[in-house]
């Protein structure tokens, strides 16, 4: 006779509570395997959505060497290289310490059109109110008149719509930003004007970053208007196609090897995997927290099926009197692990897949480009199945192996 | 009338595997809770004040960490040799040091790279930290020639950072010979000569002055008089003071990262147990009738599950630090995100973690139990004594 797969839906239900209790606890426990997967998932597509025909050049001791400002044209002169920016880490925050940001000063002359494919510029005027920045389409236009507009203002700043939206800010504002490396000699903050607002297109670009003028920054430095470090932190530099990223790289270096600062060319993946790096074993450690949430989850998951199985001696004896198999029953018992499971954990990841982006704003820019991927829900989908089925293998055993007469003579 | 303790005991010793599973549910819960804190603890413990509470360090005004600061050479041999504050050797020379700061790029041996602190001493560097500080093997650097002190919690993992070994400083090659090691962030640093450091990678600033003051200083009043000073302006706070502000990213996230595993977690082990304590009673029904009809109180009934749950939760407890212990000492590192560096650091599971981890799950015990001890309580005893 076939499996009375009926019967498992109809258990799950006589037994209300118990069910109830241990669905709720596998929801809440896969809910936080997404949640822990999609963090490791969300700051490695950074590092594979990193351009392959853009190479970084920075200090070889140290992140926070300066380049001399010199190299720049020695780089533009290496074979393959067609445009180079610098890129100088600000360290700025916003009216006080917590408001902290990334800042870049950079070339305006160049730097829009470097990055034409990881950054878009929304159409936005002094009259786009921030809520109305999401409903914008980035357009060619609009960044052809934010190369213009920043040509045309030494203060001038494009910012990431999300900074836009906590701030509140609109095209047209100035905000004053305060120098925690660089410091205005009169003790003031630096201002600067929001011309254009750009929309990150690459998970490697962050939505929450202020980029303005390099010459802005060194003419205050020249001036001694202003305090900090001389130098450029790293130039970032788009290989034209057709030639080999490797061979720019190799270029590069070889020109500053002796010095005064020795360099260290990477491509952009390489250069973000080292941040990754930096912050130690993360992925090791968030993935040994994942397993010990599943391995909480399948205790409870296993104490659950035994249990049922225990209450339904004397009706797996009537089922086996009736004339079912001992794999129909076993199969029985399993189908009903599955189902309970699968009720449970899907609630989970559906829950995470829902809050995908409410989660990303609590986050902020702690991790900006969090995002759960299908593989991850296909991924706790498949374990949730994992632990339905090791649940409902000893439960399953036991029925299967019962003797009818046996489990008829135990109480019901 | 109260039930007996072995009454309770007994119980779980019939249903034993029902109560493992559920108390391997805490433990999970439990090792998670014990183990990122003790991550914290370890990092924190890096950065515990120490006893000298003599200790003043000078920075550039406005910045808070040593990777923001600069500070001139001219002014740092200002500071040290006209700061009345500072105090004096028995030779009567101020115990103070320009230092110098970098986080640099090293390979770790497992693979990848990490910024590591590299600092430039002066001579009075090293006996300012007093005891605390102490070389375990080779010797101290020579001031004047190209010679590093590492760390002891890098020599295992780093490269090149074994005595005898050269490690390249931008153009200069620095060679190993000594480590040394404390409680502090020092055991987690690499130390050279800090002229031959602004030499070599041609960067002409210190970052800090660290000086031992004369007992009784006072930062607050010293720090806002040198802020505008003319000729040497600089924040000046107490080293515990500085120390204290340099864990506030990485240890806030660790906190709340062990706040929202252990609340997830936690409500998924006491979900588990809900369950075991109500599958308790509902087989113990009959025997609960039976109980109640010979006198016992709903309330012993009620204490007597309750006491069970909870003993569940200790058994949990105590399987759930067996899994964290063997972490307690392993060497890791972190990011800290106030200096951009790496710290080195061993996961330390101190008698207090040990505490909180048992309290944490006695409440699980406590709070899986409550509402299938009030079920037990509850039940009417001829409805219960039908039960069979």
């Amino acid at each position: 006779m076939a499996t009375p797969w009926l019967l498992a839906g109809r258990h799950l239900r006589s037994h209300w509570l118990r069910s109830g209790l241990t669905m709720l606890s596998l929801t809440v426990a896969m809910f936080l395997f997404c949640l822990l997967i999609s963090l490791v998932t969300s700051m490695e597509a950074a590092v594979s959505s990193a351009a392959t025909d853009r190479v970084i050049v920075q200090s070889k001791v140290s992140l926070f060497v300066a380049l001399p400002k010199d190299y720049q044209s020695k780089i533009e002169q290496v074979p393959g290289v067609e445009a180079c920016t610098k890129f100088q880490w600000f360290g700025g925050y916003y009216q006080k310490p917590e408001n902290y940001m990334a800042q870049f000063g950079i070339d305006h002359g160049v730097f829009l059109d470097m990055y034409r494919k990881e950054m878009g510029v929304l159409p936005a005027s002094a009259a786009t109110q921030p809520a109305e920045l999401a409903k914008l389409e980035p357009a060619d236009d609009a960044r052809a008149a934010a190369v213009a507009a920043l040509a045309g203002d030494r203060r001038a700043a494009i910012v990431g719509e999300a900074l836009m939206a906590t701030y509140g800010w609109k095209v047209g504002d100035t905000v004053p930003i305060t120098g925690t490396i660089f410091t205005k000699a009169d003790g003031s903050a630096w201002d600067f004007n929001i011309v254009g607002v750009y929309r990150p297109l690459k998970s490697n670009v962050d939505p929450n970053t202020i980029f303005f003028r390099y010459d802005y920054l060194d003419e205050a430095l020249q001036a001694h208007a202003a305090i900090g470090p001389p130098g450029v932190g790293c130039y970032s530099v788009n290989v034209a196609a057709g030639h080999d990223p490797e061979a720019v790289i190799a270029a590069t270096d070889a020109i500053f090897s002796n010095g005064p600062q020795a360099t260290l060319t990477t491509t952009e993946a390489a250069f973000q995997a080292g941040f990754l790096s930096m912050m130690g074993n993360l992925p090791f450690f968030i993935g040994t927290i994942g397993g010990a949430v599943v391995f909480a989850v399948v205790f409870s998951v296993i104490n659950t099926m035994l249990m049922s199985g225990r209450q339904r001696l004397h009706e797996t004896g009537i089922l086996k009197a009736l004339g079912f198999t001992d794999g129909a029953v076993g199969r029985l018992m399993i189908g009903e692990s599955l189902l309970l499971s699968l009720l449970g954990g899907g609630a989970g990841v559906l829950l995470a897949a829902v809050m995908d982006t409410g989660i990303k704003s609590v986050l902020g820019t702690m991790v900006p480009a969090y995002h759960m991927q299908p593989s991850t829900a296909l991924l706790a989908l498949g374990v949730t199945a994992a632990i339905g089925i090791v649940a409902g293998v000893t439960p399953a055993i036991v029925a299967a192996r019962l003797r009818p007469t046996a489990a008829l003579r135990s109480e019901g | 009338m109260a039930l007996p303790l072995a009454y309770t005991v007994r119980n779980i010793a019939v249903r034993r595997a029902s109560a493992l599973f559920t108390a391997l549910g805490i433990a999970m819960t439990v090792a998670v809770f014990a183990g990122v804190l003790s991550l914290r603890a370890g990092f924190e413990g890096v950065y515990k004040p120490r006893g000298d509470t003599n200790l003043a360090v000078y920075l550039r005004p406005g910045a808070t960490s040593e990777g923001e600061s600069g500070l001139q050479r001219e002014k740092v041999d200002i500071l040290v040799k006209e700061r009345p504050e500072i105090a004096r050797d028995a030779e009567g020379r101020p115990v103070a040091a320009g230092e110098t700061f970098l986080a640099m790029f090293l390979e770790k041996l497992d693979g990848g790279k990490t910024n590591v602190p590299l600092r430039g001493i002066q001579p009075m560097s090293i006996p300012l930290r007093g005891d605390a500080l102490r070389l375990v093997e080779g010797r101290w650097l020579e001031f004047g020639s190209d010679e590093l002190v590492v760390g002891r919690r890098l020599v295992t993992r780093m490269k090149d950072c074994q005595v005898g070994q050269t490690l390249v400083l931008n153009l200069t090659p620095f060679r190993v010979v000594g480590v040394m090691d404390s409680e502090a962030a020092d055991a987690g640093e690499i130390w050279g000569d800090a002229d031959r450091m602004m030499e070599a990678m041609q960067r002409p600033s210190f970052q800090r002055v660290i000086a031992r003051v004369v007992p009784g200083t006072d930062f607050a009043a010293l720090s806002a008089q040198l802020e505008h000073d003319v000729r040497t302006p600089v924040s000046v706070s107490s080293e515990r003071e500085y120390l204290g502000k340099q864990t506030t990213a990485t240890g806030g996230m660790l906190q709340i990262l062990a706040l929202i595993l252990t609340v997830i977690m936690g409500i998924a082990a006491v979900l588990g147990s809900v369950n075991t304590m109500l599958a308790s009673v509902s087989s113990r029904t009959h025997e609960i009738g039976v109980l109640l009809a010979i006198g016992y109180s709903r309330l012993s009934i009620f204490t007597a599950f309750l006491v069970e749950s909870a003993l569940i939760g200790l058994i949990g407890g105590a399987l759930g630090l067996l899994i964290a212990l063997p972490f307690d000492g392993i060497e890791t590192g972190m990011a800290n995100w106030n200096t951009f560096t790496d710290v080195s650091f061993a996961f330390t599971l101190t008698p207090a973690l040990a505490l909180q981890s048992f309290v944490l799950a006695f409440a699980l015990g406590l709070l899986g139990g409550a509402l299938p001890a009030l079920r037990a309580a509850r039940l009417r005893p001829v409805e219960a004594l039908r039960e069979l």
